[in-house]
């Protein structure tokens, strides 16, 4: 699970770009389901399990990432970018960047150069550049095309007592934990959706709710683990090394109470370490599929991740794993 | 090994401030065959490619072989870690930033915490250095068990190749010397010379420079060409702070630099038509050249400087064109100068 982890976290699919992510996907599912890509690039698959559900069920889970979009060129060559998706501005300088196959770098003047408060102030999006070490626009316009996107280098590894740093990790883990599912026996069919788009308006999972219109939804996330020293307590929302989250309402979403209750029952008979999502915080594609068509009850279940949208996230293995065993259960449940 | 190569593997060698045995044995095996290598007492690296008779001038070719990095100061409770600077870091680089720990039992990789935006009510100030905290995915114990306070902390970056010969990597400032140093030493090796010819890759430069101080002191040579990097114009930098990536060797003017041999330089860049440009500072050079200018009963010292971009961050970028530029300037005016048979 961990090497399809690493393969697929390591694959660019910045929003609106995910093609090379849905290819890999495609390949790792072949054989185990039906499948198709729909029209903005969704992933729609079909397992056949040994029996239908009483209500039609849909798990889905993101194939897109933050990244950054070439807006312009510069007549010196430098790129000027925009972000795709919520990033902190405070992580871009400093850090080098592939655009398609070319490398270039996000820096500043040197620090010896800042004069007073601005060694210590966020430089704004707005002034920054990519610098691909282009003499001039024509030059630089020759490798990037306005339009492309780029995503930070970042040194995948597994590290401290199992946890794993990478890119992209939101949400590739819930691209891995519904390929382990598909790839497994099923008691019930199943419908999975690999969404595109969702960092920039959750605009895939519209579209895939739509198609395979279920009635019980699962979306299958990572969320911010705020379990690090600056933050106290009450508003870490979770932390890594005690399970899957589970959400009862984030800033997008208030979720179907039923199956909230029956998500952390179901964990708790079966002892897998489960949290819930303490905080109302963050959001995902939840909200779309909870309105596609007639409406669908809907339920978060994500993987734990610090550093969030950077290009270090954080996860701990342990979590994937009890993450995959709650949705194994899960399913069970719901589709009886 | 190409030059961009060369500086690639001297890049992604590990050798922080007061730590620099890693960096220095990755140098030495690229100094193999240019003479006796030493270490000195704070870990300079000493390589004697000339000895000539005592009467004669002994020439020092020198650059910093440091890097600057992060310094482990506390493990907490839930051990992260606690950390200051080893050298001026620059604070946009740091949050989110993939960093090794380097302990006694090996590296082990971390991340610089970020504060989720949501939580963080003023995003338009960064941390200083003392308010970050390195996960290491490690308990206290655990952390107590793997890693001492004192081990220091890099950036880590994957090291890349641009476009027109620019590479970029962490600590480029001053392994880009190091490789123009160790290109001259190379050349001149093969050469019969009229002078004493010492390499010398210091330590601490970027707290001070006390490796070059003392390793000056060691050698004591008469003449010194001291390389470092320089500010290479950005678009939001000072024009006339800055010199420009590919316009060739920076040869420095400043009150501590040798007259002579800074006109001597450009002439010799002149006579063998090496790219270069001037590098004039009023006062400190901000460089080893301050130490070994003034060291002993005085060195006649020049310094020549590879224009670098993004000084101080893991994504330091120099033109490879550059460097090549400040080695062969080097050797041809040693040749020139301080050459036999002429």
């Amino acid at each position: 699970m961990f090497a399809m982890l690493e393969k697929l976290a390591g694959i660019p699919g910045v929003s609106g770009q995910e093609g090379q992510v849905a290819k890999e996907i495609c390949q790792l599912i072949h054989g185990y389901c039906d499948y198709h890509i729909d029209a903005l690039g969704n992933i729609i698959a079909f397992k056949k399990g040994q029996k239908t559900p009483v209500h039609k069920l849909m798990l889905s889970a993101h194939m897109d990432e933050v990244g950054l979009i070439i807006v312009s060129a510069e007549d010196n060559g430098l790129l000027k970018f925009a972000p795709v998706g919520g990033i902190d501005k405070r992580v871009f300088v400093g850090k080098s960047v592939m655009i398609g196959q070319v490398h270039g770098v996000i820096g500043t003047k040197a620090l010896h150069m800042k004069k007073g408060d601005e060694k210590e102030k966020t430089p704004e999006i707005d002034g920054l550049y990519i610098d691909i070490g282009a003499k001039d626009k024509e030059e630089a316009l020759s490798h990037v095309n306005l339009g492309d996107r780029a995503v930070f280098t970042s040194v995948y590894t597994p590290f401290g007592d199992g946890f794993l740093r990478g890119r992209a990790l939101d949400d590739r883990a819930g691209c891995v934990l519904l390929i382990q599912l598909i790839r497994a026996q099923l008691q019930y069919d199943t419908w999975f959706a690999f969404t595109v788009q969702e960092e920039t308006g959750t605009t895939g999972a519209k579209t895939a709710a739509y198609q395979i219109a279920p009635e019980r939804a699962i979306t299958v996330e990572t969320t911010t683990a705020c379990d690090i020293p600056q933050v106290k307590e009450d508003k870490q929302v979770c932390a890594l090394g005690k399970g899957p989250v589970v959400s009862f309402m984030d800033k997008g979403t208030v979720y179907d109470m039923d199956l909230y209750t029956k998500a952390m029952a179901c964990a708790q008979r079966n002892n897998i370490p489960c949290q819930a999502k303490a905080g109302v915080y963050g959001g995902n594609e939840s909200r779309s599929v909870q309105v596609a068509g007639k409406g669908c009850r809907v339920l978060a279940v994500s993987v734990p991740c610090r550093y969030l949208h950077t290009p270090s996230c954080v996860i701990k293995e342990e979590d994937m794993e009890n993450t995959l065993r709650l949705l194994e259960a899960l399913l069970d449940e719901f589709g009886a | 090994m190409d030059t961009s190569t060369m500086i690639l593997e001297l890049s992604q060698a590990t050798g922080i401030v007061g730590m620099e045995a890693g960096a220095v044995k990755t140098a030495e095996k690229m100094l193999e065959g240019c003479g006796d290598c030493s270490v000195s007492a704070l870990g300079s690296l000493i390589c004697r490619v000339k000895t000539a008779p005592a009467d004669k001038p002994h020439i020092m070719l020198t650059a910093h072989i440091d890097e600057i990095g992060l310094v482990v100061t506390y493990i907490d409770e839930k051990g992260f870690l606690r950390v200051s600077g080893c050298g001026g870091i620059d604070l946009g680089i740091i949050l989110a930033a993939q960093v090794l720990v380097h302990t006694k039992q090996g590296d082990l990789p971390g991340v610089v915490c970020t504060v989720p935006p949501h939580l963080q009510p003023d995003d338009t100030k960064l941390p200083k250095v003392e308010d970050i905290c390195i996960d290491v995915g490690l308990s206290q114990e655990q952390a107590k068990q793997k890693i001492a306070l004192g081990d220091r902390v890099s950036f880590v970056n994957k090291a890349g190749r641009m476009l027109n010969g620019q590479v970029s990597g962490k600590a480029i400032d001053d392994r880009g010397g190091c490789t123009s140093v160790i290109l001259a030493a190379r050349e001149l090796a093969k050469c019969d010379l009229d002078c004493s010819l010492t390499v010398m890759l210091s330590t601490l430069e970027e707290i001070g420079s006390q490796g070059a101080k003392t390793a000056a002191e060691e050698i004591m040579p008469t003449h010194a060409i001291v390389v470092d990097v320089a500010f290479g114009h950005t678009p939001d930098a000072p024009r006339h702070q800055c010199g420009e990536l590919g316009k060739g060797a920076m040869i420095g003017v400043a009150p501590v630099l040798d007259n002579d041999m800074s006109r001597q330089l450009v002439e010799t860049a002149k006579k063998h038509k090496i790219p270069y440009q001037m590098d004039v500072q009023g006062g400190r050079t901000g460089t080893d050249s301050d130490e070994v200018a003034v060291c002993g009963a005085g060195v006649r010292t020049a310094l020549v400087s590879i224009p670098q971009k993004f000084m101080h961050t893991p994504i330091e970028t120099v033109m490879v064109s550059d460097v090549e530029a400040v080695g062969k300037l080097m050797a041809l005016y040693i040749k020139d100068i301080f050459g036999g048979e002429r």
